[in-house]
């Protein structure tokens, strides 16, 4: 794991010390060489995870993770390029160290073996993201957003210190790999109750849960484009990665402790789709789209059976690089006319045919068009909670419809039509965007020809 | 002040506390406390204006009490056991006033209302000796009579300074007051774990006196004692502004940094001695501190604030404060916490 943990770090200082005309070129290129070098954790024996050390281990389920994560950076890199054309050297080299230092949070995360460590590096993210939202975002709202995001997550994660604290004083070790040759079965007291309340509210507050997702549009709207890109495409999937992560020490307080969850997240999922309908605000739409396609991946976790965690992996690798995509097209939308509303920017495939590919891409894939790596996920999901209760596939139809329907809105208001008078002096597409898009958008369709690498572990 | 004398009262202020820390009749103790007592009221008078004078005045007179509190318990120790020497089986009685002259001292709740008044009045450096080496010799006893001190009081009155410590500083903006109330939360904690491992204590003490000692040079820098003040530092001194946010993060507890390391640990003590649900309390709690830190941190690093120049930053003007090794302080205070297991094996 030191081959990509000591590049990364090392990417900080190649980052400061570069000339002023060489430092997005050296940041680039390298981070993209740090990705090249994750993929060759891909390859795992059969039946047994690549264990580097005690600490850092890499498995199906947090290899598709942690490529995706190392495959973000260079992406963000490009995408801060313009709206950092204007501040002095000193501050792009600090929002670079911001993103340099949340990449190695976040790899260190989602290799490590020990839960102790997990929460740290899990909480060490906050501080990066808050200083990037708070510090570089647009508009006044952005001081309220970041004290949402902190305070939520900390007050969530606060209890699951306290418990990993418990279990690794009363059974010895949170060492992940040996606990999974410990067959601790808890016994359903409602002390145990409160122990899996304690250990899964952080991360219901962090994929979010219906009810506690208030933080997620704030910040997602608040934040410049590499904080909205990094913190829809990994930090979401962080919850949903620690809570299957823990569930397997849980065992089986979840069979009777899921179904609140499991209710708020089917509920949740449709009142968040609908509420995409009636959005005004580009960016806004997308945070709520992140909200309903996490909730997916909320039921799939608390149902926990084979399919519905293999759905869930590919739903959130596909949903990272399909979020981070939306958000980028949307930041194309901003840097030209520097307002989110949508209405605002129509009819630009009259004007920006090139993009308009990009856009409708997104948008097919953000509904779950077949073949796509969405599709399969959700797919998944579908099946596995129709097995689980039948009632469900009426709710899960109609929330297919409904984003089906907003992405649809979103790619017709801003592309079809005739487009608005004020639109006539905008910036051609940079290549630079261009090739962003493209970045995100051949891993997804790449991916659908070979599924299985994110399938997860139990493929 | 003439050099002699200042430097006969830091004297007598250091050899005070040292007195207390070496001995072991309980006289001499109490000899210690008031050397340094009496040696600090000159420094937290040198800048003598009414409300030093009045900071003092209050600081003298709870300080008193205390004292004669504990010389009291003292003398009702020997009256019951026959010996002078501190050790840590004492009766009840003794114990319980002990308990309540230390917290006098140490500005625990529900005595801790003096601390944001004195700590406000005089000026910055004082402010630091106040709050630093004042807490070393109340805690250095509490460490050594600590198995005997009744669990129940220690724990409510450790809770409710975490809990008032936290919520009294929320209305401040006066950076003396804030990090006086940030004392007494801290304080807090640190009688938590009092009863189960004192020497996590005093690895906690001392944590917190380099992070507040960091924090006041910071601001001593600057000469900065209110919240506009230190909005204004971007202009001044735009590194500062950085080193702040990381210290201020640190005293609030956030992991990857310093500060984390004797919260972790304290919530881990507690929790092998199966004390669940205070700690989950206590971290909740500390919360409400991190909530003006971050405060502090959205003023002054965070955002821009208006300034009353026109230029993008200031004349930078040589620095002619005090402030050693902050660089070398501010390193530690943030970036410890990879050294855990080094310094788990302090206590």
């Amino acid at each position: 794991m030191l081959k990509i943990i000591l590049p990364t770090i090392l990417l900080a200082p190649t980052m400061w010390y570069s000339k002023k005309s060489l430092m997005w070129v050296n940041t680039s290129i390298h981070s993209f060489i740090i990705s090249l070098i994750v993929l060759l954790s891909l390859y795992h024996a059969e039946d047994s995870n690549l264990i580097f050390s005690p600490t850092f281990f890499s498995d199906p389920l947090s290899t598709p993770l942690l490529i995706l994560t190392a495959w973000l950076l260079p992406l963000m890199i490009m995408a801060s390029q313009n709206h950092l054309k204007k501040e002095s050297l000193v501050r792009k080299k600090l929002y670079i160290l911001m993103l340099i230092s949340l990449q190695l949070f976040l790899i260190m995360t989602f290799s490590a073996s020990e839960l102790i460590l997990f929460y740290i590096l899990f909480e060490a993210t906050l501080i990066p993201t808050l200083i990037i939202i708070t510090r570089w975002g647009n508009q006044t709202e952005r001081l309220n957003a970041g004290l949402y995001f902190l305070f939520y997550t900390l007050i969530g994660s606060l209890p699951l210190l306290v418990v990993l604290v418990y279990i690794q004083t009363s059974t010895g070790s949170l060492n992940f790999i040996t606990s999974l040759y410990q067959s601790n079965i808890l016994p359903l007291t409602w002390t145990n109750n409160m122990l899996w309340l304690a250990c899964m509210m952080a991360f219901m507050v962090k994929m979010p849960l219906y009810g506690l997702h208030l933080w997620l549009p704030k910040a997602h709207v608040e934040a410049p484009i590499a904080g909205s890109m990094v913190l829809a495409a990994i930090l979401l999937k962080l919850g949903g990665y620690g809570m299957m992560r823990i569930t397997t020490l849980l065992h089986p307080i979840t069979s009777t402790m899921s179904y609140p969850f499991i209710l708020l997240s089917l509920w949740g999922m449709i009142m968040t789709s609908s509420v995409c309908l009636r959005q005004t605000d580009l960016k806004s739409l997308i945070a709520y789209s992140s909200v309903s396609h996490m909730a997916l991946v909320i039921v799939a976790i608390m149902i926990q059976t084979p399919w519905s965690f293999m759905g869930a992996t590919a739903l959130m690798v596909a949903h990272g690089l399909t979020s981070s995509m939306l958000f980028c097209l949307a930041n194309t939308n901003y840097e030209r006319i520097h307002s989110r509303t949508m209405i605002l920017a129509r009819g630009l495939q009259s004007i920006l045919p090139l993009m308009t590919t990009w856009w409708v891409l997104a948008s097919l894939t953000n509904l779950a068009l077949p073949p796509s790596i969405n599709l399969i996920g959700e797919l998944f999901i579908i099946v596995s909670t129709f097995s689980w209760s039948n009632v469900t596939i009426v709710l899960m139809g109609l929330n297919m419809l409904i984003t089906a329907l907003y992405s649809l809105y979103m790619l017709i208001s801003t592309q079809r039509g005739k487009f608005t008078y004020h639109l006539i002096n905008i910036n051609p597409t940079h290549t630079r965007e261009n090739t962003l898009m493209m970045l995100h958008i051949f891993p997804l369709i790449l991916l659908s020809i070979n599924p299985k690498i994110i399938l997860g572990q139990l493929y | 002040m003439n050099p002699l004398t200042s430097s006969a009262i830091y004297f007598t202020l250091f050899s005070g506390t040292l007195i207390t820390l070496f001995s072991s009749h309980w006289l001499l103790i109490w000899v210690g406390l008031e050397m340094s007592l009496l040696a600090i009221i000159p420094i937290l008078m040198s800048k003598p204006n009414p409300r030093s004078i009045e900071a003092a005045s209050k600081y003298f007179l709870i300080q008193a009490t205390a004292s004669m509190i504990l010389m009291m318990a003292a003398i009702i120790n020997f009256y019951n056991t026959g010996q002078w020497s501190i050790s840590n089986t004492i009766n009840q009685l003794s114990s319980l006033m002990l308990t309540l002259a230390l917290s006098m001292k140490m500005g625990l709740a529900p005595f801790h209302l003096w601390v944001p008044e004195v700590t406000q009045g005089i000026p910055l450096m004082s402010g630091l000796i106040l709050l630093t080496w004042q807490k070393i010799a109340p805690i250095s006893i509490m460490y050594q009579i600590a198995p005997s001190i009744n669990y129940n009081l220690i724990m409510f009155m450790a809770l409710m300074s975490i809990l008032l410590g936290g919520w009294g500083g929320l209305n401040q903006t006066q950076l003396r007051k804030i990090l006086a109330y940030s004392s007494i939360a801290h304080m807090g904690w640190m009688m938590a774990i009092i009863s189960f491992n004192p020497s996590l204590s005093i690895l906690n003490l001392l944590i917190y006196m380099m992070l507040t000692i960091n924090m006041f040079m910071l601001l001593y820098y600057n000469k900065k004692t209110s919240t506009l003040a230190l909005s204004n530092s971007w202009n001044k001194s735009p590194l500062l502004t950085s080193i702040i946010l990381m210290v201020l993060m640190s005293l609030g507890g956030l992991p990857p940094l310093t500060g984390f390391f004797p919260k972790w640990m304290i919530i881990k003590e507690l929790v092998s001695n199966n004390n669940i649900i205070l700690p989950t309390l206590m971290a909740i709690m500390a919360l409400l501190n991190l909530y003006f830190y971050m405060r502090l941190i959205y003023s002054t690093s965070l955002t821009l604030f208006p300034s009353s120049n026109n230029t993008k930053i200031k004349w930078l003007f040589e620095n002619t404060k005090i402030t050693p090794l902050i660089s070398a302080i501010a390193i530690a205070s943030t970036m410890s916490l990879p050294l855990t297991p080094i310094l788990s094996t302090l206590y």
